[in-house]
């Protein structure tokens, strides 16, 4: 059994029993041991901070080709939504990673998580981070390992990804943990994910996201997946803008997209969400194993117990807030790694603004 | 702390939690490699412009009332976070280069930016390094190190000096301080005292006699300051006849030939002077002119026909040759008659200064816009300093100084002040620059000044004024008293 899973507590199901206190969302001590140990590695080496750029967002749709939409009949079936008050936790989670720097051998980066819940009239959350890491040629396929090893519980082989995609690799596997905890400690609950369901890919295997299903199924949670952006397109329209005349809240169902054939494949449902009035809409993947009735019924208990902000639920927009990164932040990671490793800090020269004075913008190239 | 920014006399510096720096503290900025360092003084402390600060504020807002929660945070990253989120912009303003640790006039020299050290200069440092505290030490008070700061008399000798701020904030308690240290070293003191805030200097605050009290004494115009017209001087007494009663031009020199009519008689009495104008033949108005003015200063009391009863400034003098203060008591005396008892005053001290009789004297001036005519005020600052008038103007309306004061003043002891325009009038003083006297002034608390010019060898100073153990007399007669 998963050693995460083994440390929550499945008998105390009460009703909101999100993460009282960081017992029930213990990190393994590995995680900030490789922390600690990755940084270990660069002592005394030199450091180029990173100019400060805008915080890596995970690979949202990563699958997002699939399911594909072909010439085939389709159907566009509007769902008419009212809020149903019904008292029910909602909780979400996000993750957010950002590159600090270079060192002579490899990156330094940051990763950090957040989960927002909403009990009544409350928001709490429980800030998880930051967690800076050095990765080098060396150590990134062992860091790699670790991280699939102890969140993903999975001992298959998978080759580790270059440096420059480390950071949003490693944050796609804490986010994958987070909501394995949240899966694991919610009930009766609404569990919204920042993405889709998209399933297959290298951190997200079917039988992960399966077994996050799952285990939040069993626990009578639905899990709701909110992407902001999509490039499913259907008749050559963006899928989110397919929101015809009705009156919001409501949601699109597409009746009749075939089944993904590949090894990337939604496990959820497909809808545009439209549940305010303004400009914006969203693919929502509701988990295909809930029946139908009670996805749209969650959606209506969405409405009827969470803030939607230009039809995006409150709690997950927090999630995101936490998790992110802002510049000061940025300076502060870049000062405790330079404190901790006495690393020497350095500013190469900005090859793009050498070459092409003003009109060198962008990130050194 | 770091060099981060230069421009014109202004330096910024950036500065982190825990360097516990505030505005008026010096910093001294060395190159070690050089072996010389700038002395600066920080007028301004504002938040660093740290980027992504505005969106760390919003975020944090969203906590205050309906979201809570809590960090987990095992490396304690955020305590360098927060380091960072928490960091100053210090603006300190170029007061002196050292070179070798000693003061030295270039003040051209500029620091590396990487190379250089900043660090906090402590206040005894700084007076040592300037010799401020050296020569005849009187002791203000103490600095924010609680070290005592003293200046030398001398910075105060042949100079102009204005003690100014807002009410309440112990204006006249610096002005008794530095009264009682003049009268130290045998200075001779002249208070002109609108409320008799400085009678009682020679008595301790139980109201038992103090070291100063054969030292101090109070002279109450038609009290014990009398005086006959046999001991006046004619320009004198033009001058109070015209500058304080207004006296026009034509009746000046009909009082002018009276006057030397009684001279030749010898017959200087109130009565004599009442009976020759009387019987003067002149124009019935300028009679008219001079009788009103006469009886202005017969029912002055400031004058008597009784040589018993009659005083002299000379003689006051000679009792505070060893040092000592004239207190002239104005309270209770009328806007007229205050001006008689100065215009004599002054007059008789430039007479007296005139023919050596005294080596110099501090005059200090409570509220002299209340008494002072114009034309003494630039009098007082050019020619009656150099006859050995030396003056401390004490106000709390700075605007009713000229700005040609404040800019030839030596020195000013600066007071609370959070009125904009008084600010702007009192930084037009010559010693500093305006942004330092606008931004420490405003913040001083009560009882601490801003010391200004070669007092402090023109590094500016904060200072707590220390306490006197003296009868004050300057209290606000109230109406709800306490009875407890």
């Amino acid at each position: 059994m998963n050693l995460l899973i083994e440390q929550l507590h499945y008998t105390t199901t009460q009703k909101y029993n999100f993460p009282q206190s960081l017992e029930d969302l213990q990190l393994p001590q590995k995680f900030i041991e490789l922390s600690l140990r990755s940084m270990k590695s660069m002592e005394g080496e030199y450091f180029q901070p990173n100019e400060i750029t805008f915080n890596q967002s995970k690979m949202e749709n990563s699958g997002d080709a699939a399911p594909v939409f072909g010439n085939h009949s389709f159907t566009i079936e509007a769902i008419p939504l009212r809020p149903l008050l019904e008292d029910t936790p909602v909780a979400a989670v996000d993750v957010s990673s950002i590159k600090v720097g270079e060192t002579e051998t490899g990156i330094l980066c940051a990763i950090r998580g957040a989960i927002v819940w909403k009990e009544e009239s409350h928001y709490k959350y429980l800030r998880l981070g930051p967690f800076p890491f050095h990765i080098t040629e060396e150590n990134r396929k062992e860091i790699y390992t670790l991280f699939r090893h102890h969140y993903l519980e999975t001992s298959e082989e998978t080759s580790a990804p270059n440096l420059n995609n480390m950071q949003t690799r490693m944050g796609n596997l804490l986010e994958r943990w987070l909501q394995m905890g949240i899966s694991c400690s919610a009930h009766d609950s609404i569990i919204l994910w920042d993405g889709s369901l998209t399933a297959g890919t290298v951190d997200s295997p079917v039988n992960v996201v399966s077994q996050l299903l799952e285990i939040a199924r069993n626990r009578l949670n639905t899990v709701l997946a909110f992407s902001k952006t999509t490039h499913l397109r259907l008749f050559g329209h963006r899928l989110t803008d397919l929101v015809g005349k009705s009156q919001p809240p409501f949601l699109l169902q597409i009746n009749g997209f075939p089944m993904p054939s590949g090894p990337v494949f939604s496990l959820g449902n497909v809808y545009v969400a439209k549940l305010t009035h303004g400009i914006c809409s969203f693919r929502l993947d509701i988990d295909r194993k809930v029946p139908r009735e009670r996805g749209i019924e969650t959606v209506r208990k969405l409405l009827g117990n969470d803030l939607l902000l230009q039809g995006y639920p409150e709690t997950l927009r927090l999630a995101h807030i936490f998790s992110t990164f802002t510049a000061n932040e940025v300076i502060g990671i870049q000062r405790f790694i330079a404190q901790q490793c006495g690393l020497r800090t350095i500013t190469r020269p900005n090859v793009r603004r050498l070459l092409f004075g003003p009109f060198g913008k962008g990130s050194e190239g | 702390m770091r060099l981060y920014k230069k421009e014109g006399n202004t330096i910024q510096i950036l500065s982190f939690p825990g360097d516990n720096v505030e505005k008026g503290d010096y910093l001294l900025i060395e190159d070690p490699k050089v072996s010389k360092g700038l002395i600066t003084q920080v007028i301004d402390v504002q938040f660093a412009n740290v980027p992504g600060i505005l969106e760390e504020l919003l975020r944090d807002s969203t906590t205050d009332q309906h979201v809570h929660g809590e960090n987990f945070d095992p490396l304690e990253v955020s305590s360098h976070i927060n380091y960072i989120q928490d960091a100053w912009m210090l603006l300190c303003k170029i007061r002196g280069t050292t070179q070798d640790r000693k003061l030295c006039e270039n003040n051209s020299w500029f620091p590396s930016r990487f190379q250089s050290k900043v660090k906090k200069l402590p206040i005894t440092s700084l007076l040592t390094f300037a010799k401020i505290s050296e020569g005849l030490p009187i002791n203000i008070g103490e600095t924010k190190e609680t070290s005592a700061l003293t200046i030398d008399a001398h910075a105060l000798d042949g100079k102009l000096n204005i003690v100014t701020g807002k009410k309440e904030t112990g204006k006249s308690h610096l002005s008794k301080l530095l009264v009682l240290g003049l009268i130290d070293y045998g200075a001779p003191v002249v208070v002109l005292d609108l409320n008799g805030e400085y009678v009682n200097l020679g008595f301790s605050s139980k109201g038992e006699k103090n070291e100063y009290y054969g030292r101090v004494h109070v002279l109450t115009p038609g009290g014990n300051l009398k005086v006959s017209l046999a001991q006046m001087d004619l320009r004198v007494m033009l001058n109070i006849l015209v500058h304080a009663l207004d006296l026009p031009g034509t009746s000046t020199r009909e009082f002018r030939r009276i006057w030397r009519f009684l001279q030749q008689r010898r017959a200087f009495t109130l009565h004599e002077l009442g009976e020759a104008i009387r019987n003067w033949n002149c124009n019935q108005h300028v009679r008219d002119a001079l009788f009103s003015r006469y009886y202005s200063l017969l029912n002055s009391g400031f004058f008597t026909d009784n040589l018993a009863e009659a005083t002299t400034l000379e003689d006051f003098f000679q009792r505070i040759r060893n040092g000592g203060a004239l207190v002239i008591n104005l309270r209770d005396v009328s806007s007229v008659d205050r001006q008689i008892v100065v215009e004599y005053t002054l007059g008789k001290l430039v007479e007296l200064l005139t023919q050596w009789e005294i080596r110099a004297v501090f005059l200090f001036a409570e509220e002299a816009h209340l008494y002072l005519r114009e034309t003494y005020w630039d009098d007082i600052v050019t020619r009656m300093r150099h006859f050995g008038v030396f003056t401390t103007f004490v106000t709390n309306q700075p605007d009713t100084i000229r700005e040609n004061i404040y800019r030839q003043a030596d020195n000013i002891f600066l007071f609370n002040f959070t009125n904009e325009r008084d600010l702007e009038t009192v930084s037009r003083a010559a010693r500093v620059d305006s942004e330092t006297v606008k931004s420490i002034a405003r913040d001083l608390p009560p009882h601490h000044c801003l010391i200004l010019g070669k007092a402090v060898k023109d590094f500016p100073m904060v200072a707590k004024v220390k306490a006197l153990d003296v009868q004050t007399m300057g209290q606000t007669r109230l109406f709800f008293t306490d009875k407890n």
